[in-house]
């Protein structure tokens, strides 16, 4: 009974496994996003965390932890990033965009 | 039973090979199916892992004793919570809860990442399953926990009664959990640098990993502590033991991790020094396995004589070198996108915490294996003493609680005077009015180090506090909410800072809870015949009758103490020794009274048959502060890894052109 239970696991891990292998192609992709779809991700993550560093860049001026000259200087930079990653998911939704583009 | 685990370990160890080299072929253009199958291959490893773990367990609570792991650890009297504990109470089952936390782990991280980090997830996967090789391959073929016994015995010879104990039942897991979930930082570090995508991306992908396990290891190790406290009976819950430094390593260099990347991402600098920081952390988690494992040091904690140590040796050379050829190789990616500009500036005091933390780190780990060293050197072992720990600890310790409050106060870039001046005049303040308050209550200069932790714990708190008001007031100005309103919103604004707060604030509990406690104890020996009273501490101890008794499991001799001071009861006490039947092994039941400034801990040295009772008396002032310490810093940690909502661009005045520009206007 045992030794039939280590044949089953056996075959069922390399069923497993060879499964992506083996189907046709796109079979098997279900669990996997499209590169276009994970670029888009990514600069959609970039520009959340670009947002957040202008906001805690603007909190921490009124809130007396950076001067002003330093809060400019510092907001300008996210600020630039954030229109360029805005820029960037903008060209990638576009219709008839080069899908999967790398950034 | 056995014939299963056996092939379960196998099977993983087979699939854990195939998922490193499916992954990595899958770099190769066109194949980008391998990954898939890769990552199948993590599944099955997971699967089988935990079907390895099932078995061991039904093993455990079924009595199935011809497994020697079942008949070394457990016995058909053993409660059952303690026969699902007896897992990792032997070597063999310690490393199948290494190897399946690991397989778990790589599961989450594979399912998480499905739609996110593609181009690093290969190398993820390659590494945290090259991990699964190695302890799949020093289960299948050195250290079996399905090993059978030629001649089965009727009865299990018991677990150690030192781990029959509620805390030793979760303090293993919540230690592994640590250990294991530090692996996956690692594997994205190492992903970043074999893939070049060097931005700040793969430490925003692990930084909930990092918390989460720096967390656990952190709570194992006090955990820990308060299992030492409890069971050992000699009135303290630290003691500079390896096996307790080999866990405190990694997590003070995993300290230093979680606050260096936030220049890194804040400043685009110290991008070496977090990559070295990782591979540090991870690689003292392995030495802290290896340290337990290979009979290089005597501990309590520790495993006895095997025959693990080489491997696990090779395994961390293997890992330091392989890093570090790999660091070397990426240095002109890796460098800095700005430098520092002033030494009085946010990212200079993580740069000091860093320097603090890392170098308590180095003293901590030179400090545990110049025994070995002086061993293999001098052919003489010489121990180094908890007098070196201490030493070494106090000034780091105190100027870490100083740079705990600082840090937050100062601007990044750089600080003004008048800036400075403005910030630190209230918490200069409060701690010069706490200066003649802790002498009035500690009684006056003698204990200058503690004195020195209670006032700087002031000035701490009172940065701390200042922060949180300033915050909440220009949430209240912003928002126009109400003032509760304006302090909740901070905290689900930025999590992360203000969860960092609130771990600070655990973190000065738990350093004056160690001061205190440290720093004021007292004890005495009584020796009491029924009816006898004695004194320790201000406190008068009565001796109101032993007894003697047995169960099934053990005989146990009890005495009962009534507490008082000042003529009141304050507590009665019941502290005993048990002595087991199957294992023969005898251990210390100690009684505590604990309130919140101090605790009354109680052991029974003996009672001898003309029911004279020998006890020892502890009076530990503020260690229940630990324990809170540990609370506080649990719910800092949970604040900031909840997931916080996505953000809106806030409209900023003076920035009209850029918000437009940021708007797309």
């Amino acid at each position: 009974m045992a030794v039939l239970l280590v044949v089953l696991l056996g075959v069922g891990l390399v069923a497993l496994v060879a499964w992506p292998l083996l189907a046709r192609s796109g079979a098997g992709d279900g669990s996997v996003a499209s590169p276009a779809d994970i670029e888009r991700q990514r600069v959609e993550e970039d520009l959340d965390r670009a947002l957040t560093a202008i906001r805690e860049i603007e909190f921490d001026h009124r809130a007396g932890n950076l001067s002003d000259e330093d809060f400019a200087a510092l907001d300008r930079e996210e600020r630039a990033r954030a229109v360029e990653l805005i820029r960037r998911r903008d060209a990638l939704t576009e219709p008839g965009s080069p899908q999967g583009e790398p950034g | 039973m056995s014939l299963l685990g056996r092939a379960a370990l196998l099977l993983a160890f087979a699939a854990a090979i195939f998922a490193v080299a499916a992954a990595l072929w899958s770099r190769r253009p066109g194949q980008r199916r391998w990954q898939e199958s890769a990552e199948r291959a993590v599944y099955g490893v997971f699967g089988l892992m935990s079907l390895g773990m099932g078995v061991m367990w039904a093993g455990l609570l079924s009595g199935a004793f011809e497994l020697r792991n079942v008949a070394d650890y457990s016995s058909t009297t053993l409660a059952w919570p303690f026969r699902i504990s007896a897992l990792w109470g032997s070597q063999a089952g310690s490393l199948l809860l290494w190897a399946w936390m690991l397989s778990l782990f790589a599961a989450i991280a594979v399912f998480t990442n499905r739609r996110r980090n593609r181009e690093l997830m290969p190398i993820v996967v390659a590494v945290l399953m090259g991990i699964a090789v190695f302890f799949t391959s020093v289960l299948s073929f050195v250290t079996s926990p399905f090993e059978t016994l030629a001649v089965v015995p009727a009865e299990g010879r018991g677990l150690n009664p030192l781990l029959q104990n509620g805390y030793m039942m979760i303090h293993p897991p919540m230690l592994y959990v640590g250990y294991v979930g530090l692996a996956v930082p690692f594997a994205f570090a190492i992903a970043a640098l074999w893939t070049r995508r060097l931005d700040t991306q793969w430490i925003q992908s692990v930084r909930r990993w990092t918390i989460v396990a720096w967390l656990f290891l952190g709570l194992g190790i006090l955990l820990g502590g308060r299992w030492a406290y409890e069971e050992l009976g000699w009135g303290g819950y630290w003691a500079w033991d390896p096996v307790e430094n080999a866990a405190f390593m990694p997590w003070l260099v995993a300290t230093a991790f979680l606050h260096s990347v936030m220049v890194q991402e804040r400043r685009g600098m110290l991008k070496v020094w977090n990559m070295v920081l990782v591979v540090l952390t991870f690689s003292l988690c392995l030495f802290g396995t290896f340290l337990t494992r290979s009979g290089v040091l005597s501990s309590v904690h520790a495993f006895g004589e095997s025959t693990l140590g080489p491997y696990f040796l090779g395994m961390i050379v293997a890992i330091l070198a392989g890093s570090l050829a790999l660091i070397i190789s990426r240095l002109p990616d890796l460098r800095s996108q700005n430098s520092l500009e002033s030494y009085i500036s946010r990212e200079a005091v993580f740069l000091y915490n860093n320097l603090l933390l890392v170098g308590l780190a180095f003293a901590v780990f030179w400090g545990t294996i110049f025994p070995i060293l002086s061993e293999a050197v001098r052919g003489e072992r010489i121990t180094v003493g908890v007098g070196f720990f201490d030493q070494v600890t106090l000034p780091i310790g105190l100027a870490l609680l100083v740079l705990t409050g600082v840090g937050p106060m100062i601007s990044w870039r750089k600080a003004s005077g008048a800036q400075l001046r403005r910030r630190f005049v209230g918490p200069l303040i409060a701690a010069a009015v706490a200066v003649p308050l802790v002498l009035v209550i500690t009684g006056g200069a003698g204990h200058w180090a503690a004195n020195a932790v209670f006032v700087i714990g002031v000035f701490t708190l009172a940065c701390i506090v200042s922060e949180l008001w300033r915050g909440t007031r220009v949430r209240h100005q912003l928002g126009g909410v109400s003032w509760p309103g304006a302090f909740l919103q901070l905290f689900a604004r930025n999590r992360r800072r203000y969860g960092g707060y609130v771990v600070h604030i655990g973190v000065v509990v738990l350093m004056v809870g160690i001061a205190g406690s440290k720093s004021f104890a007292s004890e005495g020996d009584l020796a009491l015949r029924d009816g006898q009273r004695g004194e320790v501490a201000g406190y008068t101890i009565v001796n109101e009758g032993g007894s003697r008794g047995s169960d099934e499991h053990k005989m146990t001799v009890a005495v009962r103490l009534g507490v008082f001071k000042d003529g009141e009861r304050v507590a009665t006490l019941d502290p005993a020794v048990n002595l087991y039947r199957v294992s023969q092994q005898r251990s210390t039941e100690v009684a505590i009274a604990s309130k919140w400034d101090r605790d009354i801990y109680v052991v029974l040295v003996g009672l001898t048959e003309s029911r004279l009772a020998r006890i020892a008396v502890f009076v530990n002032p503020l260690v229940g502060w630990l324990w809170a310490a540990g609370l506080i810093i649990a719910l800092g940690a949970l604040i900031a890894v909840w997931p916080a909502p996505r953000p809106a661009l806030a409209p900023v005045p003076g920035a009209a052109r850029s918000g437009a520009a940021a708007r797309g206007d």
